[in-house]
């Protein structure tokens, strides 16, 4: 489970039936490397059952939790769902970034 | 869930049972910084992609619901989707090859 913002969305036709009608993001986790210059960790996929934005600082929850969340039993093919949409956070210290994704406000 | 390149194939013959029968791939996770992934991955691949081709790969459980073998597949990544293309921040495209990205969505009425 982590701290993510939604950078992207995903499209795919050629995919497991269980991934159909779901709304993918792509997602950014917040890491919290106060240098600009090192590796970013990969961007993840996850489906999205309440409407989040680009843009928006999310929840994402794994495994079952996940497949829950999508309204699923233990046998979808994805692992990966966004949980929440956070309003505020506080993270004393919290690198600049954490905040650029508000971006348009 | 992850964004992957799938940059080669691996096989096996010598391998525990469950696997028989399953194409293997080897995938580059995506990123999106200018630098590419020094990380590479096995996936067992359920939807026929080819290299270069960008890929949803998902983990353990999914994976083996993916593979469809029952749960006792001794295998915990798996290609679920072939990406048609993805729309990122800053109006950058990303599409199913390194070829047919753009860097913004402009092109996007050409077609």
């Amino acid at each position: 489970m982590f701290l993510g913002r939604v950078i992207g969305q995903v499209w795919a036709t050629q995919q497991n039936p269980d991934l159909d009608g779901k709304r993918l993001l792509v997602i950014e986790p917040l890491d919290d490397s106060r240098d600009p210059s090192a590796p970013k960790v990969s961007p993840v996929v996850a489906a999205d059952p309440i409407g989040a934005g680009i843009g928006e600082e999310v929840i994402v929850a794994f495994g079952k939790a996940a497949r829950v969340a999508c309204g699923g039993d233990g046998d979808y093919a994805f692992e990966a769902a966004v949980v929440g949409i956070v309003d505020d956070f506080d993270v004393p210290g919290a690198p600049a970034s954490w905040r650029s994704g508000g971006g348009d406000a | 869930m992850h964004i992957c390149t799938v940059i080669g194939n691996v096989w096996a013959t010598q391998k525990e049972g469950t696997l028989t029968g399953l194409r293997l791939l080897v995938v580059r996770p995506f990123t999106t910084a200018a630098t590419q992934s020094a990380e590479t991955m096995i996936a067992v691949d359920t939807v026929s992609a080819g290299i270069g081709e960008r890929v949803l790969v998902v983990h353990g459980r999914a994976a083996r619901t993916a593979i469809g073998k029952g749960n006792d597949v001794c295998f915990q990544t798996a290609i679920v989707g072939i990406v048609d293309s993805m729309e990122l921040e800053g109006g950058r495209v990303v599409g199913q090859t390194a070829a047919s990205d753009r860097a913004d969505a402009s092109g996007r009425g050409a077609k």
